[in-house]
């Protein structure tokens, strides 16, 4: 290989824990739990919430009126992907942009960027206020697309949603509905803490609220690609291991075969999503903690409906604020992770390992399509250090994952403790010479 | 009991104490965890094509892992290429 460019550029902090290391599998502990002390053990040992299957039913959407009567009061039904008129208690669903759009076939013959009309670029000199004319009775409305897509006419009590595409990125191709009702989320929340009280920071336990989670419409690039992955490296295959020098001195040794390794996997992706908010985008977990929200993923997208502002009513909402071409990086970066990750299986000869030392990446096509996913957020903000812990829980499936911050002395005092212990029959067993 | 051992066993002291420190760390705080993408994106690949050959040995080695073992590391980034003349 030749014409070598430098690596892009790493996020500002990669090192131990950091999400830029590939997350342990569910359920796994680098520590054997049995081995540890009753009170922590308790914690480790109790249940976590339970992720749900949401292999959904038809999902809808629909016009902002009433199909049968018309009105404009909608509004979505928690815990279905239905809407519902307040008025006349009509319930419909609405398309899902899966086959509407044909979104999920063609992954294999993808060229070029394709862009659904929701993703385009945002307009420099987009505002975040926008203002509609009530048709009902001429009244001016103003909507704040930063963080709602609905508001009511304070003359006619006329509902609005944003439902056209403007050019300030703040209505996505499609939306995801909520399913996990209010009351669920908040037990989620009680049940994620519970697990994690022993060593909590004290404020944080006696603020903690969990009625106060907000749903929010979190926004999203939702990517099919196809790709070619190239990687180069050197792999070793241990031929011996022997010892040498005898007693106290002995020493094992191996030696290996080199070989010169390379392997080319041609692969398409099916609905990967990206933050496409660039602060929720920031996984830099000695300064927030946006890792939180990024391990709730994935989302059943499939069961998308077509946008309508009708879902978010009485909802918070995120606005996008990153174009497909500032984008592209991150995805060339999770692409050429897939890739490392589909080669690995044939690696498994080099029982010494591989070290790979270059790698290519060539996107024959994509496929963008914007998308607002629903979230439980929970945020406590930590006295000093100002950083905002989350607690998030996917608005579909339940998964949850939470930052509970911790009282370092207590947290120190519990390893000073463990530690000295381990000294204790440390030193018990070089003095009497085991 | 050898110096060495006695040194090793020595150690248990101050690494249990590390280590339960930074276990219950991201315990709480979860800074290890993010979406694991490479495995949970639907994925369909073709057969994974390519060559090994055999370059040379490593004899007489303490180590039991490769220098620079990255084969399950798959966000570490390494040298970016252009083109496939390789």
């Amino acid at each position: 290989m030749s014409n070598t460019n430098s690596p892009p550029p790493v996020p500002p902090y990669t090192g131990p824990g950091s999400p830029q290391e590939v997350p342990p599998a569910p359920g796994s502990s680098p520590i054997d739990p049995a081995t540890l002390p009753g009170p922590i053990r308790e914690e480790l040992e109790a249940p976590d919430p339970v992720a749900i299957d949401t292999s959904a039913a038809e999902l809808k959407d629909g016009l902002n009126r009433c199909p049968k009567c018309g009105a404009t009061d909608i509004r979505h039904k928690h815990g279905t992907d239905l809407l519902v008129c307040q008025y006349c208690r009509h319930e419909w669903h609405g398309e899902r942009v899966e086959e509407e759009f044909g979104f999920g076939e063609g992954h294999d013959s993808l060229e070029g960027t394709v862009i659904a009309s929701g993703a385009r670029d945002i307009a420099a000199d987009a505002a975040h206020l926008m203002s509609f004319k009530c048709t009902g009775c001429g009244a001016e409305v103003t909507v704040n697309t930063e963080n709602a897509m609905t508001a009511r006419c304070h003359w006619c009590r006329h509902v609005f949603g944003i439902n056209e595409q403007v050019a300030n990125g703040a209505v996505p191709d499609a939306v995801l509905p909520f399913h996990i009702k209010k009351d669920d989320a908040v037990a989620r929340i009680r049940q994620f803490v519970d697990k994690r009280r022993l060593f909590a920071l004290k404020e944080f336990k006696e603020q903690f609220t969990p009625e106060n989670v907000l749903g929010v419409y979190l926004p999203y690039m939702i990517v099919d690609g196809k790709t070619s992955v190239d990687v180069a490296g050197k792999g070793e295959i241990k031929t011996r291991e022997y010892t040498r020098g005898s007693g106290k001195n002995q020493k094992t040794y191996y030696d290996a075969d080199v070989y010169s390794v390379k392997r080319h996997v041609d692969f398409t992706v099916d609905d990967l999503p990206l933050e496409s908010s660039s602060e929720r985008g920031n996984l830099d977990t000695s300064k927030n903690t946006n890792n939180i929200i990024n391990t709730i993923l994935p989302f059943d997208t499939k069961n998308a409906v077509k946008w309508n502002a009708s879902y978010l009513a009485g909802l918070n909402s995120e606005k996008r604020d990153l174009d497909v071409e500032e984008l592209h990086p991150r995805l060339e970066e999770a692409l050429l992770s897939i890739g490392r990750c589909q080669v690995e299986e044939s690696m498994k000869r080099y029982d010494r390992g591989v070290r790979w030392e270059r790698e290519r990446i060539d996107v024959h096509g994509t496929r963008w399509v914007s998308m607002y996913l629903p979230v439980w957020l929970y945020s406590y903000q930590q006295p000093g250090s100002g950083m905002v812990h989350y607690i998030a829980v996917n608005g579909r499936t339940g998964e949850t994952m939470g930052s509970v911050p911790v009282q370092q002395w207590k947290l120190l005092l519990a390893a000073i403790t463990v530690g000295t212990f381990l000294e204790g029959i440390a030193l018990w067993i070089v003095g009497n010479g085991l | 009991m050898s110096d060495d051992s006695s040194l090793a066993i020595l150690l248990l002291g101050p690494a249990g104490a590390t280590g339960l420190y930074w276990f219950l760390y991201r315990y709480y705080r979860n800074t290890d965890k993010s979406h694991g993408f490479e495995r949970e994106t639907a994925v369909v690949a073709k057969p994974v094509t390519g060559s090994d050959e055999k370059v040379g040995e490593n004899n007489g080695t303490r180590e039991t892992r490769i220098d620079g073992d990255n084969v399950h590391d798959y966000r570490e980034r390494v040298q970016r290429v252009e083109d496939d003349s390789s």
